[in-house]
């Protein structure tokens, strides 16, 4: 029987490679591929890709959800957590130390010009988010079926002011009642 | 607002949602529109922090969370966005493959092309608080473009914006702030 990674190994690898790099969570799971599984062989092709694909339908940031799945392959339990708190609290704590430096800065008039110009920038990242998350669904359902859905969502919260919650719960019980199969 | 309450609150918006900003919609019904514990201006500022630090996008939540309550709301923001990722392991153990199951696919795809909807409805109120200038405009649409037609990091982006913000100002083309 192969010697268990040990935790502080988990530790290490999820805290060096989950919190440092830049790119958002594609880039990041194609660092900890060849970390874990071209170097280090921790685990194989496929516990790899299960992790991933099960990370997407898990709640939440689909990151922390895949290093979580892929520590507990590795040590169960204990290697799961290990993994979660590397993942995220440093990167959590140097977010609070940005933050509390933005809200310092915001009441400087030079600073606060520059905040500006990085939170319209924001707007134009949120509104590309929309298309990243729906892109993968456009190659699986037809063209007709994205933007109904997508508008339907758009045009409840916007003109009819109904809960986000109640949206995606109603999206849900759509999806479960359609016919599965190419839409 | 009690940070246990703030807790439950981000956990009602990342548990519902199935990536990072996809929380945003509920985030900002629950603590812009209802609670007014957190402004437009904060939550965009939130999604900037974000995509200036590594680290996966959902982070925002921990930044919405000290806005909101200071240190202790950010310790619930974190956990808010920590406690979904736990789901998974009960899915590894006994799910494995049926997760690929046609029914949950479709399932799934519903709820995330919902979110995408959701989320650029939450965008517009955002958009509202950041156009405070023509030059914001300007600099919103071209982060739209490069992030469209280049693979230049957001880093980058983010801290461009910032640098024509400030030229602008400084050669008096932004007027209102």
């Amino acid at each position: 029987m192969p010697t268990p990674i040990r935790l502080r190994h988990i530790v290490g690898m999820f805290a060096r490679y989950a919190n440092l790099t830049f790119g958002g969570g594609s880039a990041t799971v194609a660092v900890l591929h060849r970390e874990i599984v071209d170097k280090r062989n921790w685990i194989d092709e496929h516990c790899f890709a299960l992790c991933y694909a099960l990370c997407r339908l898990t709640p939440g940031t689909n990151l922390l959800a895949f290093c979580t799945g892929v520590g507990w392959s590795l040590r169960r339990w204990p290697g799961g957590l290990a993994a979660l708190l590397a993942a995220s609290i440093p990167c959590s704590i140097l977010v609070i130390l940005v933050t509390v430096f933005v809200e310092h800065w915001s009441n400087n008039a030079t600073a606060a010009v520059a905040i500006q110009g990085a939170t319209a920038a924001a707007v134009g990242i949120t509104i590309m988010t929309c298309w990243t998350i729906a892109k993968p669904h456009v190659q699986r359902a037809s063209w007709t079926y994205v933007v109904i859905i997508v508008a339907a969502a758009f045009s409840l919260e916007v003109v009819f002011s109904v809960p986000p919650i109640r949206v995606l719960l109603g999206a849900a019980v759509l999806g479960a009642l359609l016919p599965v199969g190419k839409r | 607002m009690n940070a246990f309450v703030l807790y439950l609150v981000l956990l009602k918006a990342t548990v519902t949602s199935f990536a990072g900003l996809a929380s945003l919609p509920v985030v900002r019904d629950e603590l812009v529109v209802k609670r007014h514990v957190l402004t437009d201006t904060q939550l965009n500022e939130a999604v900037v922090i974000t995509r200036a630090t590594p680290g996966p996008v959902g982070l925002y939540v921990v930044s919405v969370g000290y806005f909101a309550r200071g240190v202790p709301g950010a310790v619930a923001g974190w956990l808010a966005m920590v406690t979904p990722a736990l789901l998974i392991i009960p899915l590894v153990h006994f799910a494995g493959r049926k997760a690929e199951h046609p029914r949950v696919k479709a399932v799934l795809e519903a709820v995330v092309l919902a979110s995408a909807g959701l989320l650029l409805a939450a965008s517009l109120p955002l958009a509202r608080a950041a156009f405070t200038d023509p030059v914001m405009l300007a600099i919103a649409t071209a982060t739209i473009v490069l992030m469209a037609k280049t693979k230049i990091d957001t880093l980058w982006i983010i801290l461009g914006a910032a640098l024509v913000a400030w030229a602008a100002s400084a050669l008096m083309f932004v007027t209102t702030l």
